[in-house]
């Protein structure tokens, strides 16, 4: 088998898959299903893993397949449009002003992500939230490397615009290239 | 934006990727050199970066933990509930026919005689109810590795832990158990295992219980003869398996297909006796004393390993059987 014991599988990303999906479908009810429904697929076939197979990546295939799956009823797909519940709402910079146009902008980029086309909603989400490279991304969602690539940079492109007029504190200066991250 | 110039429509893309830490050193290095020169992307290349950091404001967001605490205990159950459910299974070919043999998280819980038949429809697993059967491969085809090997004599044991909840009642599983206890190259009857239960009068539930048996070969009840010395019966009628199973471990059957009885002048005996001493066929009236109380050994090794010594009578120490 040699494979670790599904129980730590669940505990290393249970939450992470969770919050994945709440990000996507924007509902906790369909969060939690989907999130139990990938882990209950996953143990369905845990046993056939490979000792060296990247668990992570394959449960973010998992999730991504069910939740596209999920989506392919055009209601479905409207009503998650439409529910636009906004989370989180720590404090990230440090100036109160700063602090509430940082909100407004966050907000504003949750609601343009979730106006994505699935596709691109689904690529942004798990290279920009999860860090997932593109070969990972590209599995999940049956497309190439480049593909997947393709979605993300189309993604920005439309949050860029959606974010167009909206003063945004400066992140760092323009002339330190290094990651981010 | 839409009066772009050809050169800056052409690294857009990695300007993006630049700006959102998503480029290769190669590519940064290129967008660096563009941004130098050119106002307008050196502006777009900020406007990413300003987004990018928004960005990552959303992916430190914590979801409410309740709400994933939740949706986890949810998870807990729902896959407690798959797991008492699931049972992996495969068939296989065997000198003995198609054998199914399907575990759960417990244990082996089924081997089953196919016959002719491969697929899961002929097998009892498709008619359980509460049972979710999955056809699985890599833990299953060791299981069988192994059954191969005892099938052809190179094996004694298979010891694999069990999950006994395909049988009927806690009568069924006591009988089981019991039945598991005979040790390989023994022989006993369903009298026998009525004694060993503590309901001496149910000999012929005990025979019903293992005409059910779940778990063949694995649970012997080849192992388990009638007090006279016929095989009975066999996985249904299936006499000839039980017949070849006894042979594997040395225990010989004479007769015709429908009365066929273990040659017990090819085996050891014992009768419980405090001496715990075991005798050759030829040792007073053993030989027609009925199995159950006496149990048939294959050999003489098997006897010491159940902790017997040899009759100080009929010395099978210095006369052992020549079969």
């Amino acid at each position: 088998m040699g494979v670790q014991p599904f129980e730590t599988i669940v505990g290393a990303h249970h939450a992470e898959i969770y919050r994945y999906i709440r990000r996507v479908t924007s509902r906790a009810t369909e969060a939690e299903d989907l999130s139990q429904e990938t882990f209950l697929r996953a143990y369905r076939a845990y046993r056939t893993l490979g000792p060296e197979a990247n668990v992570r990546a394959w449960l973010f295939a998992i999730a991504t397949n069910l939740t596209r799956n999920h989506f392919r009823s055009e209601k479905r797909r409207r009503t998650a449009h439409l529910a636009a519940s906004v989370e989180g709402r720590e404090t990230d910079p440090e100036g109160p002003e700063d602090e509430a146009r940082f909100r407004e902008a966050k907000a504003l980029l949750e609601s343009t992500v979730r106006g994505l086309p699935l596709k691109q909603r689904l690529a942004f989400i798990l290279r920009k939230i999860h860090d997932l490279d593109y070969e990972a991304i590209g599995r999940s969602l049956d497309c190439s490397a480049e593909s997947a690539r393709a979605h993300v940079f189309q993604a920005l492109r439309k949050v860029r615009l959606s974010l167009n007029g909206h003063a945004l504190p400066p992140e760092t200066s323009p002339t330190n290239m290094e990651q981010p991250r | 934006m839409s009066r772009k110039l050809r050169t800056c429509l052409e690294i857009e893309a990695d300007l993006v990727a630049a700006a959102t830490g998503d480029a290769e050193p190669g590519t940064v290095r290129r967008v660096e050199h563009h941004i130098d020169a050119c106002a307008p992307c050196r502006g777009e290349f900020r406007r990413y970066r300003e987004i990018d950091g928004v960005v990552g404001a959303l992916r430190r967001a914590p979801a409410a933990a309740e709400s994933v605490a939740r949706a986890r205990e949810g998870l807990e159950s729902r896959l407690a509930d798959l797991k008492s459910r699931l049972v992996s299974y495969r068939v296989f070919p065997s000198p003995l026919g198609h054998i199914l043999i399907a575990r759960s998280e417990l244990g082996v819980s089924l081997v089953e005689y196919l016959g002719e038949h491969t697929d899961l429809g002929a097998s009892r697993l498709s008619r359980v109810t509460g049972v979710d059967p999955q056809e699985d491969g890599a833990e299953i085809e060791a299981l069988y590795r192994e059954l191969l090997e005892y099938l052809r004599g190179d094996r004694t044991r298979l010891e694999w832990p069990l999950d006994l909840r395909l049988a009927r009642s806690d009568f069924h599983r006591s009988v089981l158990q019991a039945t598991a206890a005979i040790p390989y190259g023994a022989v006993t009857s369903y009298a026998g295992i009525a004694t060993e239960i503590g309901k001496p009068a149910a000999t012929r539930a005990v025979a019903q219980a293992l005409r059910w048996n779940p778990l063949p070969i694995v649970v012997p009840c080849h192992r388990i003869i009638g007090t006279s010395g016929a095989l009975t019966g066999y996985a249904g009628s299936q006499i000839g398996l039980k017949q070849r199973l006894l042979a594997v471990e040395g225990v010989r059957a004479v007769g015709t297909r429908n009365d066929s009885r273990v040659a017990r002048n090819t085996l050891y005996h014992y009768d419980r006796n405090d001496q715990r001493e075991y005798c050759l066929p030829t040792c007073g009236d053993i030989a027609r004393r009925p199995i159950g109380p006496v149990t048939l050994l294959a050999s003489r090794e098997l006897a010491g390993a159940l902790g017997l010594v040899p009759c100080t009578a009929c010395r099978p120490d210095l006369h052992p059987l020549t079969v």
